[in-house]
């Protein structure tokens, strides 16, 4: 008896479990593989993919150091200025703002987002051209301010195009923070300072780190900031994907950028958790 | 006609933005805005359901749809609609941005194109691959070898097999803010001078190899189209050494010329027409150390769902009374003397347009291996990320 | 006893032996004349209260009466929307609650999660200015782990600690601090009823062994009696009663206050033109004995449930009251009858079961007779 419910309740696990497993092995694993299999390729005379079984394409990749050491330099540096930024907003509305009007202050973050971020970043194109924010600060003295097609551009463009998912995150866990603790807190006697960094902060860690690590691996595969408000000359490993793939069709070559990139993301993902689960004891910790 | 790298859309939010700020200032018509963006898809769509109550006068049957894949700004939508409403068949209108796009899409399979616009060097690399099929010259009654210049149809034809007929020829060359730029430019050499010095910071090399090299290449006295690795290793420290002084690495250039964030610009011809056109102090001159010269094609995929339609499309187009009116629109200079002969003076007249035959003497025409060569490819990576 | 031991070393150092709670020169917790709203709504109005040193006060009131708002106006969670809450004397207004010479055991404790044990409880001395040396907070820290029978505990996680031993952690959290006045939101709600009963003992224990001023907030009028020297008793934002365990139970100023602390028998009466005469619903008269004369006029007459004496019928006393048993709840030392009488409805009775202990009990459905001292009882304006 107990063996056929085991068995029947194993059949029931199994059948809720088969459509996320197809799912992730259809999209997720197969994909990998593909790549794998043209990372090991080579490049057919004409671009593309021909089948062949050489290490060259890693070995190669070198030549896409300044991409790697650009992405992986920027991405978290723009993830941590875009928690810089989040944060205060998140805690605005997580625990300052009105409750009445949480919901439509978080609404006005979220809804600019629903409008592609390319039209998006071609409005910050026009705003920090020379007839856009440089216009209106050479009317008060300050000539020939440059900002598009510079690395304080694709910062901004990254940090705008990041912060919602850098802010809901965010805003969730402070939101469910329990409000005694900071009550807590200052009947020990903590100013609120003191409250922020001891309790607020360290409790809403799983919030910042989600944020930190999503908007870091996507940053990893970002290419259409640093072309569009980078002027082309801001070279992430998203853009010298795009190349590979479209312009010089550079499959095997492109596969084995990516691979790797998989496997940076892996272990950027790896150590983020692990900083998280430290911090936030053993709670559970959302990660994605 | 290659353009830097868009998303593999029909039309990119990218280009509706480009072409909703043309339309804001006037620089298209409004019915042009909407056939380049595919707003003017829906209504030629209309227009072919409205199109089957008419009784289309051709023997063979047309199907109601077909599509076509293209260049930005590179046609008179107005064209589609008179060819939907004479045939009951709606025009699809897939704008690309670069040739090797186009290729990868093709390769990939699956497009549905029934029609599109190679440039002169992709047509043998199409033919080698066999995505494109020989043209059934019999249906292209409208054509007319004889009046057509043979610099420009050459690249069409492989081993006496007709594969593609060209659409317009033009040049790559430079424009530049007469305003801003005192010193002469004449040469592609005196681009990167001038690149490195009064145009500091102002100024945009393309994102496509083919031409950035090519034109690097020509300004250190080598052929646009080398693959020698001492010269390319030359050209590529040249252009590691001008990145720092440029303001972009950019196809999309039309913007930045327009508001003076740039000053000088690699450039194509009919770019050039129109930045003149709108901006006069805007020039466009050619290298007279050399350059690119260029014709696109019309050519009919081997995948083509609709061929009937793709055939009859591209009869419609060498139509001389339907060409001229394309012509207007794009700008680019026409390879047929049967179409010139109808275009109006001021167009014929234009020498970005039309230049002097001998300003046309160095230039060069871009080859097959200079576009899929990786060594080519790898330099450009390079530049780009140094 | 060595929570008795634990306190009394530590008792010198948190106030000095001999406090007494009869010496109420000075007020621990004053309030004056405090009213909180909230837009529209009143939490309380015109609260005065004054809480003795060294007192163990329970604020006691159904959900919504506004014990928690007194409470936190005191913590200083919340600010008086008009009056003044004193604290040793000292007006509080616009003092924030960091700075407050009180310390708090919330609802749930609010033990912070990422802290472990001793963290927590070291967390006031550590915000505190001058600085404490570390040793000394760990000495604090260990010293007040004992008190509440948690030594060893220190290095434990939070959640690995079972809800009583977390009361105890936000118990030493707070007392460490060594505050003058200890506030306790619903400590024990979260425990279960034995535990409770534990807990109440002790912290009854600590609070003579500290002699600090206690203020406790609960619904359970149980824990209220048992616990505190001194009940207040609040309905609707307001004070009812102040007094006394013993006198809030004997001596209910009010229906809502007989009602609410123990179980009351109500019934519906008129007293008579000479005053001194109560007509019941059935009729029957009662002689309200060597009280004051009453306004004549409806009343309302309330009698505790072991007021009332339970007879057999057969007994042949001479009962004004019969009814019928209609249920009977053993509780062990005590039996609650549920009697319906005729014309006054159901009364609650509780009787020891050894007063009936020469017969077996008394039965459902049987005919009884139900007698009291009409001075046991309370009459209150209907």
């Amino acid at each position: 008896m107990a063996l056929a419910t085991n068995t029947k309740r194993r059949m029931v696990t199994a059948s809720l479990v088969a459509p996320a497993v197809a799912w992730l092995f259809i999209f997720l694993v197969l994909p990998f593989i593909a790549m794998l299999v043209f990372s090991v390729g080579e490049r057919a005379p004409e671009g593309g993919y021909q089948p062949a079984f050489t290490f060259a394409q890693f070995a190669n990749l070198p030549s896409r150091a300044a991409a790697f050491w650009n992405t992986l330099f920027l991405a978290p540096v723009g993830a941590f200025i875009c928690l810089i930024v989040a944060y205060p907003v998140a805690y605005y509305l997580a625990v300052k703002a009105n409750p009445r009007y949480r919901l439509l202050l978080v609404s006005l973050v979220i809804v600019p987002f629903w409008t592609s971020l390319l039209v998006r970043t071609y409005a910050w194109m026009y705003l920090l051209g020379s007839r856009g924010i440089p216009n209106l600060l050479s009317m008060v003295g300050f000539d020939d301010v440059r900002i598009l097609n510079t690395h304080g551009a694709v910062l901004l463009g990254i940090v705008y195009g990041y912060l919602p998912l850098m802010i809901m995150p965010i805003y969730v866990s402070l939101e469910k923070l329990d409000r005694r603790l900071l009550e807590a807190s200052a009947d020990l006697g903590a100013k609120p300072v003191s409250t922020f960094f001891s309790i607020t902060l360290p409790l809403s860690l799983p919030g910042v780190m989600t944020g930190l690590s999503l908007v870091t691996i996507l940053l990893l595969g970002e290419y259409l900031i640093p072309q569009l408000l980078g002027g082309g000359k801001v070279f992430f490993i998203g853009n010298a994907l795009v190349d590979l793939f479209l312009q010089s069709r550079n499959w095997p070559f492109g596969s084995a950028i990516a691979v790797t990139l998989v496997i940076s993301v892996v272990f950027v993902l790896l150590i983020a958790m692990r900083i998280a689960w430290k911090i936030a004891g053993t709670r559970q910790v959302d990660l994605v | 006609m290659p353009k830097h790298y868009r998303e593999n859309a029909p039309i990119t939010a990218a280009q509706f933005m480009d072409e909703l700020m043309r339309l804001k200032r006037g620089s298209v018509s409004r019915r042009h805005f909407l056939g380049v963006t595919g707003l003017g898809l829906a209504s030629a769509v209309l227009a072919g359901q409205t199109g089957l109550l008419s009784s289309p006068a051709f023997a063979e049957d047309l199907g109601k749809q077909m599509s076509i894949a293209t260049w930005p700004n590179y046609h008179d939508p107005a064209t589609f609609e008179a060819f939907t409403a004479k045939t009951g068949v709606a025009v699809e209108v897939n704008v690309f941005g670069s040739n090797e796009e186009m290729l990868a899409k093709l390769q990939a399979g699956g497009t549905g194109w029934d029609l599109f616009v190679p440039t002169n060097y992709t047509i043998s690399t199409y033919v080698k691959l066999g995505l494109i099929d020989p043209l059934d010259m019999s249906k292209l009654t409208n054509y007319s070898p004889a009046t057509e210049t043979a610099r420009f149809t050459a690249e069409g034809t492989i081993s006496g097999t007709t594969y593609a007929v060209p659409k317009n020829w033009g040049t790559t060359g430079i424009a530049l803010n007469s305003k801003k730029i005192k010193t002469p430019v004449a040469s592609w050499k005196d681009f990167f001078e001038v690149a490195q010095n009064e145009a500091d910071t102002r100024t945009i090399v393309h994102d496509y190899q083919l031409t950035t090299i090519g034109s690097a290449l020509v300004s250190l006295g080598y052929s646009f189209n080398s693959v020698k690795p001492d010269e390319l290793a030359k050209a590529e420290a040249l252009l590691v050494k001008v990145k720092p002084h440029l303001y972009a690495i950019n196809s999309d250039y039309q913007p930045a010329m327009r508001a003076g964030d740039a000053w000088m610009t690699m450039c194509w011809t009919n770019d050039g027409a129109q930045l003149n056109r709108d901006v006069p102090e805007i020039k466009f001159v050619l290298g007279k150390d050399g350059g690119e010269i260029w014709s696109d094609f019309y050519a009919i995929p081997k995948s083509a769902a609709n061929k009937p339609a793709g055939y009859a499309l591209l009869n419609y187009l060498m139509d001389p009374a339907n060409a001229v009116k394309e012509h207007i629109a794009n700008g680019a200079p026409t390879t047929d003397s049967r179409v010139l002969s109808l275009l109006p003076k001021e167009i014929t007249s234009n020498t970005i347009v039309y230049p002097p035959d001998g300003q046309l003497t160095p230039l060069e025409f871009g080859a097959a291996v200079t576009l899929t060569d990786p060594a080519r490819a790898e330099v450009m990576a390079r530049f780009k990320s140094a | 006893m060595t929570v008795a031991k634990a306190a009394q070393t530590d008792q010198c150092n948190l106030k000095p032996q001999g406090t007494n709670v009869t010496s109420h020169s000075v007020n621990d917790i004053e309030f004056r004349s405090v009213s909180k709203s909230y837009g529209a709504v009143t939490a309380v109005s015109d609260i005065n209260l004054q809480v003795p040193k060294g007192a163990f006060v329970a604020l006691l009131g159904p959900s919504g009466c506004g014990k928690t708002t007194c409470l936190r106006m005191i913590g200083g969670f919340e600010q008086p929307t008009t009056g003044d809450v004193l604290i040793n004397g000292k007006p509080m207004n616009g003092v924030q609650a960091h700075q407050r010479p009180v310390n708090m055991v919330f609802q749930q404790y609010a033990l912070f999660p990422h802290f472990n044990v001793e963290q927590n409880v070291s967390y006031g001395l550590r915000q505190a200015r001058p600085k404490i040396s570390a040793p000394e907070i760990s000495r604090r820290v260990a010293e007040a782990l004992e008190m509440v029978r948690l030594g060893g505990f220190g290095k434990r996680r939070i959640h690995e600690m079972s809800g009583g031993q977390q009361q105890r952690v936000a118990l030493a959290r707070a007392l460490v601090n060594k505050p003058s006045v200890l506030l306790l939101d619903e400590p024990l709600a979260a425990l279960d009823k034995k535990l409770r009963t534990a807990m109440q003992i002790e912290l009854q224990t600590l609070q003579r062994e500290l002699g600090i001023t206690f203020v406790l907030v609960t619904h359970d009028q149980e824990e209220a009696l048992s616990m505190s020297d001194l009940v207040c008793v609040m309905n609707a934002g307001r004070i009812v009663q102040l007094a006394a365990p013993q006198e809030v139970y004997d001596k209910p100023r009010d229906l809502f206050v007989a009602d609410f602390v123990g179980k009351t028998n109500r019934m519906a009466a008129t007293v008579e033109a000479d005053g001194a005469t109560l007509r019941l619903a059935d009729g029957s008269a009662l002689s309200i004995g060597e009280r004051s004369a009453l306004p004549p006029g409806a009343v309302t007459l309330a009698l505790r449930p072991e007021a009332i004496t339970l007879h057999r019928q057969n007994q042949s006393i001479s009962g004004r009251l019969s009814g019928v048993v209609t249920h009977r709840i053993f509780l062990g030392s005590s039996v609650e009858y549920s009697v319906s009488v005729n014309g006054l409805g159901n009364f609650l009775i509780t009787a020891d079961r050894h007063v009936l202990s020469e017969s077996s009990l008394v039965e459902p459905n049987e005919r009884v007779v139900l007698s009291f001292n009409p001075d046991a009882a309370h009459i209150f304006p209907a």
